[in-house]
């Protein structure tokens, strides 16, 4: 079939990054214990504010460090929640979806008076954070299994009392890849303008979601969930291709539908941070 | 007589009423800033807010229409909760039962009393089958529900936007958008509050919510329920099978949803329209968390979601502000819902200051 | 009155004065003065609740003290955090092991002082070499490539005390360690602290066991509620004495009260039974005994042995790969706990917070765990008798002497006594065939711990079998009618109380009974 080509390959690239950067983030903040449902509502976040700066600056570098900046203020919330307050974490990551679906729709209808959508504003090569993601992922695979922050991290998650009676302030960590999750999901969002030029509600999609499946099935490890994303940006550049030949409310379904059947036939449980979702409480 | 008031005021119930009704004024006080710090004129915004949620019997009505579904989705979200599950899908349940419910009403040409209850039971199942599979993946295979019910949502959406799309077997082709054709009058619920569109779905869904309460909290089976949402390991030790807890409360949980769905097309708009929810799931998360899962509580979460949701078309309408504000309101509850610590935390140090 | 600079602080590892520490409901330390002289091994002893743990969690700075003052070595210093602690060369074995199950001895050990290479990356090399020569020079033999979870509780003992070593401890504190132990693993872990001594190491030595703190400690120092009683030296005083001491008054040591009435009925039949842990490896591999009608067959062993496994199949909690469990003449093997307590096995678990209660329900929603389908308390699945069970609770309350303010509290807001005094009170209240008694007095006070055996003893005179498993010997010998010890997942041996000892069971919990001369723990 002519859909298989080299077109096919960089299209899968491309919608992989926003999965893996969210898996990856997603990795973090759960080895350290805080699960975070909100990543869907993060990106969105990272998205909307990449399109305010750079509609009103026309600087999209700018834009995309205040996406990321707009990313970390949302894991913040949300690891102020989860510790401090000792929320429920699914909940609070639910509260996160909530609120920025309504502030999205809410900003845009204010700023420029279309509910849920932005004009067009610079971008850069979406290229720029495919590759930025690449490395990224690298990076923290060695980071995790190679260095002492990587090993203190993974301890935290797994039983936060020896971490803290080893001296590693077990709190100061969760906040800390809390705050990175949501940096990395601020990026994912930014991939999302720069890809199509403009904010669109719903633009996420589920890929926040599809980012946490990814971690999963790539057990909590950085290269896994790049594994996964991959196979989840294939069959969506698969999908977007099928549009011509089957009903598009169909090939739209595929990732979804994929996401249930991916997960159910390759759950493995064995990496599951031990003290994941609990309030560590210091005497 | 005092004594017996002062117990009742010392009771959970009331301390629960308290703090969830401070954390929905915290809501309002940051909501207003927001409001604020976007140019809009407050009192502009709450004023239609209120007119546009209980200004007349119009708006009142349109309260009511709204809430109804929400009730449903509310209790759909808190009865997996109460299971220690979160259904994330109440969406897609909505629209397979809302599907499932106009298909029945369209085909079927049986008098009211048996069409009415035959099109509602085939919108719960069908909402029940929706949550029944992550259930059951999640029994057997320990599948994360929050993930799988988010996903069959969107698959819901779109399979049921497909059959009334123009290529889609069940599109009425006489009109312009992607729905179905009118289901029967004999399939209609009644209207109770005309002109308005309320109808005896609102009612259905308060009894719901007493039969939820009444299954959640004095029937054995609901006990387990809860015993496998509170401590997985006990209700185990008390002989309690956790796979078949799991399956039933996400099959529940459907079921609910399936049946504001079709309270919605019988009752609201006597077909199935593409994209007719603007979101009632998800207010039913709100919902039941601002319940704190408590069921009859949740027909109060359901009017204040209803009231936002009219209010905000009529900020929306009166041009005083982005409708929208309704939704960051609802999302700035949960915060505050769901940090009681924060709550009490403030309450101190507004009494050490006095 | 004391200088800072005094002579003789100079020669003290630590002092501790005026310590105060108050828990929710308690003061747990009352004014403490506490002083450990270098190379010495210094008991620290006390019953449950006396405030041993606290008063070193304090030292080690995991609590933050109310009042008083420490000194290191001299020097004051507000001891903040654990890492200031292990700064200061305090190091700490807690008695729930502060170790990462899943990953290696080695990552386990250097974690919070990790040696690097590159200034970037982990050298664990360096780490495991250095891990080999501690365990060589205290003779602590360790495996640092294993994961943690796969070593005995012994070997994780071993670990915990390299892993202050390699952090530079110069005070070792050890928490209750030989809860653990069988006695042959003390005589190990005694010549380790011994060689501590004599590189001027102090170490010291929580226990409420008297003997061991004779045994092995140079000085003792006795708490009671939250005080210092005194300081003797171990050369000088008695079993007597320090029991005295402890409790505050004459101790006469508890008799055993057993009739020996033990029938000849079987009630509970295991054979061939074999299961898997949580890790899905062999836990127990091939168990067979019989439990008679009216008797308490105690189950000795180091903890790890398959008892928890044990408990679990025998309560339908964990299947069964093989073998039978024959009640009454029916199998119940392959069947779920709800056949298991339809058929009359009552069930204390050991871990009465997770299994035993769900802490958030109420003590009536509690009291018909396991019952809650019986027609005394439901009709069919949508009808609950709330008055029935009400009373039922409140029965309860009164014979088992359950402190709660109404049968409609929480059961999380009870003590840990109050909650364990339900959970019996419960399960025996189903007048039981099988009662499966997990660790049933741990973490209970004294009174607590007297109370439970006793009912433990009046159900097996009512004619109940009664299975013991328990990690507290000395509770074994004082209870059973009949002792098996589990060791690697298998019964090796069943002994007569009468005609056996500490040394013999000892021997068989560490190493099996045809194993007696093969390998090393």
């Amino acid at each position: 079939m002519d859909i298989f080509t080299v077109a096919l390959l960089l299209s899968t690239l491309r919608l992989a990054t926003p999965v893996a950067l969210i898996a990856l983030g997603e990795t973090f903040s759960e080895r350290a214990g805080i699960i975070n449902v909100g990543v869907e509502g993060t990106a969105t976040l990272g998205a909307l504010v990449v399109a305010l700066i750079s509609f009103y600056t026309r600087s999209p570098w700018l834009a995309l460090f205040a996406a990321l900046v707009a990313g970390g203020l949302a894991g913040a919330l949300h690891a102020l929640w989860c510790i401090r307050w000792r929320a429920n974490h699914v909940v609070s990551g639910i509260g996160i979806n909530i609120l920025v679906g309504g502030l999205a729709m809410f900003i845009t209808g204010a700023v420029w008076g279309w509910r849920g959508t932005s004009p067009s504003a610079p971008t850069l090569n979406p290229w720029i954070i495919v590759i930025a993601g690449f490395v990224i992922i690298c990076v923290a695979q060695v980071y995790l299994f190679r260095t002492r922050w990587g090993l203190r991290l993974r301890v935290v998650g797994e039983k936060p009392e020896a971490a803290d009676t080893a001296g590693v302030n077990v709190h100061l960590t969760q906040y800390f890849y809390t705050i990175l999750n949501g940096v990395l999901c601020g990026l994912a969002g930014a991939f999302f303008f720069n890809n199509l030029g403009r904010f669109t509600f719903g633009m996420v999609g589920g890929r926040g979601f599809i980012g946490i499946a990814a971690m999963v099935i790539g057990n909590y490890s950085p290269l896994g969930g790049l594994g996964a994303a991959l196979l989840f940006g294939f069959v969506d550049a698969l999908q977007m291709r099928l549009q011509a030949h089957i009903p598009n409310q169909f090939s739209i379904m595929l990732p979804y539908l994929l996401t249930v059947v991916v997960l159910a036939a390759f759950i493995r449980r064995a990496n599951v941070p031990a003290a994941l979702g609990r309030h560590y409480v210091k005497q | 007589m005092r004594q017996r008031l002062r117990g009742w005021l010392g009771t959970a119930l009331v301390r629960e009423t308290g703090l969830t009704l401070l954390a929905v004024a915290l809501a309002f006080a940051v909501g207003t800033l927001i409001i604020w710090a976007a140019g809009f004129s407050i009192s502009a915004v709450f004023t239609n807010l209120w007119r546009g949620a209980f200004g007349n019997r119009i708006s009142l009505g349109q309260t009511l229409t709204q809430a109804t579904p929400i009730i449903f989705t509310s209790l759909s979200f808190l009865i997996a909760f109460r299971c220690g599950l979160f259904n994330i899908g109440a969406e897609g349940q909505l629209y397979v039962g809302a599907m499932a419910a106009a298909v029945v009403g369209t085909v079927l040409r049986v008098p009211a009393w048996l069409g009415v209850p035959l099109c509602l039971a085939a919108g719960g199942l069908a909402g029940a089958f929706w949550g029944w599979i992550p259930g059951l993946l999640k029994a057997r295979r320990g599948v994360n529900e929050f993930v799988t019910t988010m996903m069959l949502s969107y698959v819901a959406i779109e399979l049921t936007n497909f059959l009334v799309a123009p290529r889609g077997p069940l599109h009425d082709r006489t009109a312009w958008s992607n729905q179905t054709v009118r289901i029967a009058t004999t399939a209609m619920l009644p209207r109770i509050m005309r002109p308005t569109q309320v109808s005896m779905a609102l009612v259905i869904a308060g009894i719901a919510a007493i039969v939820v309460w009444y299954f959640l909290f004095r029937t054995p089976s609901g006990y387990e329920l809860r015993s496998v949402g509170q401590s997985p390991a006990a209700a185990e030790y008390g002989g309690i099978r956790t796979p078949r807890k799991i399956v039933l409360a996400l099959t529940l949980a459907g079921f609910l949803a399936g049946l504001g769905g079709a309270g919605e097309v019988l009752g609201t708009h006597y077909r199935f329209i593409a994209g007719f929810s603007p979101g009632y799931g998800w207010d039913g998360i709100a919902g039941g968390l601002i319940a704190r899962a408590h069921p009859v509580a949740a027909v109060f979460a359901g009017l204040l979601m209803g009231a936002l949701r009219a209010g905000g078309m009529q900020v929306q309408r009166a041009r005083a502000a982005p409708g929208d504000i309704a939704t960051v309101l609802q999302g700035l509850v949960i915060f505050f819902i769901i940090a009681p610590m924060l709550i009490r935390r403030l309450l101190i140090w507004k009494r050490r200051r006095n | 009155m004391t200088s800072d600079q005094g002579g003789a602080m100079a020669e003290l590892a630590v002092r501790m004065e005026g310590i105060v520490k108050r828990l929710p409901g308690v003061v747990a330390n009352d004014g403490i003065d506490f002083a450990l002289e270098r190379g010495e091994i210094h008991g620290l002893l006390g019953e449950n609740g006396a405030g041993k743990t606290v008063l070193m969690s304090v030292l080690y700075g995991l609590y933050h003290p109310d009042a008083g003052t420490i000194a290191v070595r001299g020097r004051k210093q507000s001891m903040t955090s654990p890492s200031k602690a292990i700064r200061l060369g305090i190091g700490m074995v807690h008695q729930h092991f502060m170790l990462v199950p899943r990953l290696t001895v080695t990552e386990n050990i250097m974690l919070g002082s990790e040696p690097m290479k590159g200034g970037l990356f982990l050298d664990e090399r360096a780490a495991r070499r250095a891990i080999t020569e501690l365990a060589e020079q205290y003779g602590l033999p360790v495996e640092p490539k294993a994961r943690v979870e796969q070593l005995s509780v012994g070997h994780q003992q071993r670990v915990e005390i390299i892993k202050a070593l390699y952090r530079g401890a110069e005070t070792l504190i050890l928490d209750e360690p030989t809860a653990v132990l069988t006695e042959q693993e003390v005589e190990h872990l005694s010549a380790a602290l011994r060689k501590l001594r004599g590189e001027e190491k102090s170490t010291v030595f929580i226990t409420h066991k008297l003997s061991e703190a004779l045994a092995l400690c140079d000085r003792i120092t006795v708490l009671r509620k939250g005080k210092v009683v005194g300081t003797v030296r171990a050369k000088e005083t008695s079993e007597r004495e320090l029991a005295e001491m402890m409790v505050g008054r004459e101790v006469v040591f508890t008799v055993r009260r057993r009739e020996a009435t033990s029938g000849q009925e079987t009630a509970l039949r295991v054979e061939d039974v074999e299961a898997d842990d949580d890790r899905a490896l062999p836990a127990l591999k091939g168990i067979s005994f019989e439990l008679r009608k009216q008797e308490i067959l105690g189950i000795a062993g180091v903890e790890g042995n398959g008892q928890a496994e044990l408990a679990e199949v025998l309560t339908g909690l964990r299947p069964a790969k093989s073998g039978r469990i024959l009640l009454g003449g029916v199998d119940l093997s392959g069947k779920k706990a709800h056949d298991y307590i339809a058929r009359g096995i009552a069930h204390i678990p050991a871990d009465r917070q997770r299994r035993g209660l769900v802490l958030s329900f109420t003590l009536k929603e509690n009291a018909v765990l396991g019952q809650h389908r019986n027609p005394r308390f439901s009709v069919g699945p949508f009808w609950q008798k709330q008055r029935a069970i009400g009373v039922y609770t409140q029965e309860i309350m009164d014979a088992y002497n359950v402190k709660a303010p109404s049968p409609s509290a929480l059961a999380q807001n009870l003590s840990g006594g109050n909650q364990q005094r339900l959970i019996i009170g419960r399960e025996f209240s189903k007048s039981p065939q099988v009662i499966v008694a997990s660790q049933p007095t741990r973490g209970l006070d004294v009174g607590g711990i007297e109370y439970v055996r006793e009912q433990l003893l009046n159900m097996r005179d009512k004619g109940a079998a009664v299975l013991l498993i328990s990690m507290d010997l000395d509770e074994i010998l004082m209870l059973s009618d009949r002792i098996a010890v589990i060791y690697d997942g298998r019964i090796v041996a069943i002994k007569d109380p009468e005609e056996t000892d500490r040394q013999e069971l000892g021997e068989l919990m560490l190493r099996g009974a045809g194993e007696m001369a093969g390998r090393a723990g």
